[in-house]
């Protein structure tokens, strides 16, 4: 069986299509989406009634036409932003009623996963193409339903799927952040979550792990170190670990076969971890190529037979 | 969900609170990088020795502001490269996105991984004449056999290289974390250093220098009136030097090639990344390396001046120039530092300035492999290298086979050098080859408007115009015309000692051995089932 992995396309919209292209390009069975599927950034497009005016990346644009604006709304959705049409007024309330903003943030990544998941049912034929997402930390609580009612998507947050004879199981929750995010819990606590789910896993021999959260210590989970001000310390190009003692505990203790993991986007990398194979494929979803992993299963003898990380 | 409003009474974007949202990292961590890279100490003053009398009608003057000119270019290429794609493994990510696979693992092998071995007696070399030999000197220590001369046998040059090797893979055990406080220190200690130096030839006149210098080549070396000597075996030499100016510009131009060797490499850290980019990530990313190289061109023509001051110019070239037919003056490189220490008749005084300005080497030498094991982990992750090439010791986090990699040929490198004059020739052949790894990446941003249309469209280098005009691909398109020119004059003028054949087959083995290495990996892997094929091959989007 050969599967597609990517994860953290953060609203990306050219990322998420390429990644539904994925399965016919790499000739996958089965397609996963390892979690952070929602946006960190909203671009506001102030509407002065038929006239537009935006700025994006810096650069001021005064948009005349209903094409200009498609247009734009495009660039910055490929970018990973929501684009968000206000009047003056609109712009000057959220600026300045507290909780504003996070509403129509919870509606721009909504609306938008909506479409997505619109477009999946188009490419992957209804279902046909087994397509697999849960969520990260970073993902609102919203998406949960939302995914988990798309006809042609599975949503996997917190279970254990039967893959043709594989286990799949999944958690997008991580160990905690400096920003506080949606999905974090100390390591007790993520350990718990672990053990509760795979605990349910019949054969770890012939189980996948898709964990959001990267195994602390490994090469998977360098990001560069910060100061208080969560500014990168020296140029940025001092590393250090970040990722989960749960999650290492759980990998060493059970040794699936596969263990996937996203979070951390400088961190693509791989480990052999005793008999587990540990993937990171990164992220790069601000450049519009969506990094990921083609990995090959030997259903036979249960095990990783050839994998590739890869820059789509 | 805490958000945060970006572009002050009218927000032009809402930032929810997320991972990796961090601020943008400090212009002055990348320029000490930067400086520390293009090290005016380790690497210019040790070129000067070489440059001065190989182009006696040259200026060195000049020569380092054209070159700080000229790599200011490479420096706004590099900036649009590292926003348009900014990922850890610099040159190999981007030809191999730009280029294809093969073009960029092979530069990437060859300008990141093969010839740094080479550099390792470089570096080894350096640190024996500018940190062992004068404070050997100095102290009139007289082990091991010979004293500070054994340093420049055979069997010290080949010691202290493998000295050099040590310290460098400690540093990247050290991770980059440690290695990065040592680096900071020991930059504002060179400068110290340098300060006193500076303040030294600045204060005392050239009479005061003379005398001095004659009293400690006496006192030290038996030498005596080791200043008029100096000037006049360089003189029964043949060698006749250029009063300090600024000109011819004929034969200055002739000295650009040879300033690479320290000037070219204000990018050498330029593997920094975020995750908001915009305009001002550009001229950050750009400020950085900019104020680092300018700030040694500036510590440069400091240098000079107050070298033409008070040591004199004429004589400091006689000097080289006698290191440079192979008869130095006392036996020992001339190093500036150590006559300028010799302003204060006091022993400690002198050892100590020679102790601080080492700061220049140790804040440097880790740099030698660093870069490295990063292009090795990423050609190990995209399966070209043995997965093992990437592996991290689990206790003390040591990239293993990776510094093997580069250690092993390192030593036996560190050995030819050692005991063949005519591989120590080759020196430049360390510059050349980068140079050309550089050559593919300039040639890469010229191309990517036109290979990665929506990359650039998107990218905030995109927007860096003058007059309208995008200055990056036209930086990209001067650093080309740049490198090339180098590479011409390396490979036409004999002066530079890379046009021979031994030199020319030397690196040539290496292109080949790096094509050999993608060949086979490419064979290898197919047998697997790999596509090596499909690792930048993009998914199409609709």
């Amino acid at each position: 069986m050969k599967i597609f992995f990517a994860t953290d396309i953060h609203g990306s919209e050219v990322c998420w299509r390429k990644f539904l292209n994925s399965a016919a390009f790499y000739k996958a069975d089965l397609v996963i989406l390892g979690g952070d599927v929602t946006g960190k950034v909203m671009v506001p497009i102030i509407d002065y009634g038929g006239r537009w005016k935006v700025t994006v990346r810096g650069q001021e644009y005064t948009l005349e036409s209903a094409d200009e604006l498609e247009n734009i709304k495009k660039q910055i959705r490929n970018a990973g932003s929501y684009p968000a049409i206000v009047s003056p007024d609109e712009l000057k309330h959220m600026s300045e009623e507290e909780g504003a903003v996070d509403r129509r943030f919870t509606v721009e990544m909504t609306e938008s996963l909506d479409r997505w998941l619109d477009m999946a049912d188009g490419k992957l034929h209804g279902g046909d193409i087994p397509c697999i997402l849960n969520g990260g930390n970073d993902d609102i609580w919203e998406i949960d339903d939302i995914i988990e009612q798309s006809p042609c998507v599975s949503f996997a947050e917190g279970k254990v799927l039967d893959l043709d004879g594989f286990s799949l199981v999944s958690m997008g929750w991580t160990n905690p952040t400096p920003w506080d995010t949606f999905r974090e819990a100390s390591e007790s606590e993520l350990a718990a979550k672990i053990e509760a789910v795979a605990s349910q896993v019949p054969d770890m021999g012939r189980t996948i792990f898709n964990f959001h959260a990267p195994p602390y210590g490994t090469g998977l989970d360098e990001a560069p170190a910060l100061d208080s001000t969560l500014r990168p310390i020296h140029g940025g190009a001092v590393m250090k670990p970040v990722g989960s003692m749960a999650v290492r505990d759980a990998i060493m203790q059970h040794q699936p076969m596969l263990s996937v993991h996203g979070h951390i986007h400088e961190s693509r990398a791989v480990k052999k971890m005793g008999r587990t194979l540990a993937i990171n494929p990164g992220s790069v979803y601000g450049d519009g190529v969506l990094q990921g992993a083609v990995i090959d299963l030997n259903a036979k003898k249960g095990k990783v037979q050839r994998y590739l990380l890869v820059n789509g | 969900m805490a958000t945060e409003a970006v572009g002050g009474e009218t927000p032009t974007l809402f930032l929810r609170k997320a991972t990796g949202l961090v601020r943008g990292w400090s212009v002055r961590d990348s320029l000490i990088y930067a400086c520390l890279a293009t090290n005016f100490v380790t690497l210019g003053i040790y070129e000067f020795t070489f440059a001065g009398p190989a182009f006696p009608k040259g200026q060195l003057l000049t020569s380092v502001v054209i070159s700080g000119i000229w790599v200011s270019f490479l420096v706004v290429a590099y900036a649009g490269l590292i926003v348009t794609i900014p990922r850890a493994g610099g040159d190999y990510v981007w030809q191999t996105r730009i280029l294809g696979s093969g073009i960029g693992f092979v530069m990437a092998a060859t300008g990141w991984w093969f010839i740094l071995w080479l550099w390792a007696p470089i570096y080894g070399n350096i640190l024996s004449v500018q940190f062992f030999q004068p404070i050997w000197a100095t102290l009139k220590w007289t082990w091991p056999g010979g004293g500070y001369a054994w340093f420049a046998t055979n069997n010290g040059v080949f010691i202290v290289t493998v000295i050099t090797i040590v310290i460098a893979g400690f540093l990247v055990s050290l991770g980059m974390g440690g290695y990065a406080r040592i680096q900071k220190w020991a930059f504002i200690g060179g400068l110290i250093g340098f300060a006193v130096v500076v303040g030294l030839l600045l204060f005392n006149s050239h009479a005061s220098f003379v005398s001095s210098f004659n009293y400690e080549g006496m006192h030290l070396f038996g030498v005596k009136n080791a200043y008029a000597a100096t000037n006049a075996a360089a003189v029964k030499a043949g060698y006749t030097t250029s009063p300090f100016g600024f000109g011819p510009l004929g034969p200055t131009m002739l000295l650009v090639p040879a300033m690479m060797f320290f000037i070219l490499w204000p990018n050498w850290g330029a593997t920094l990344y975020g995750e908001i980019r915009g305009a001002s990530d550009f001229r950050r990313v750009f400020s950085g390396m900019f104020i680092g190289l300018w700030i040694t061109v500036i510590l440069t023509v400091i240098f000079f001046l107050v070298i033409a001051k008070t040591v004199g110019w004429g004589f400091y070239q006689n000097l080289n120039s006698l290191d440079y037919n192979l008869t130095p003056q006392f036996g020992i490189w001339p190093y500036p530092f150590l006559f300028a220490g010799w302003l204060v008749h006091n022993t400690a005084f002198q050892v100590i300035l020679l102790l601080v300005l080492s700061l220049w080497f140790f804040g440097w030498v880790g740099t030698l492999f660093l870069s490295s094991t990063r292009v090795i982990f990423a050609a190990a992750f995209d399966r070209v290298l043995p997965d093992r090439a990437a592996e991290v010791s689990e206790k003390r986090k040591v990239p293993f086979y990776s510094l093997i990699l580069m250690l092993a040929p390192a030593i036996i490198l560190g050995a030819i050098y050692a005991y063949s004059a005519t591989f120590r020739t080759y020196t430049l052949d360390a510059t050349l080859v980068i140079a050309v790894t550089y050559l593919f990446s300039a040639i890469a941003v010229v191309l990517l408007p036109f290979i990665k249309k929506d990359l650039w469209r998107a990218s905030p280098a995109s927007r860096i115009k003058i007059f309208g005009v995008q200055i990056v691909p036209v930086a990209g398109w001067i650093t080309i015309a740049l490198l090339v020119y180098n590479l011409v004059m390396w490979l036409w003028k004999d002066q530079y000692y890379v046009n021979s054949h031994d030199s020319l087959l030397y690196m040539l083995a290496m292109y080949v051995l790096a094509i050999v290495i993608f060949v086979v990996a490419r064979i290898v892997r197919r047998r697997q089932g790999i596509d090596l094929g499909l690792i930048n091959k993009e998914i199409p989007v609709e």
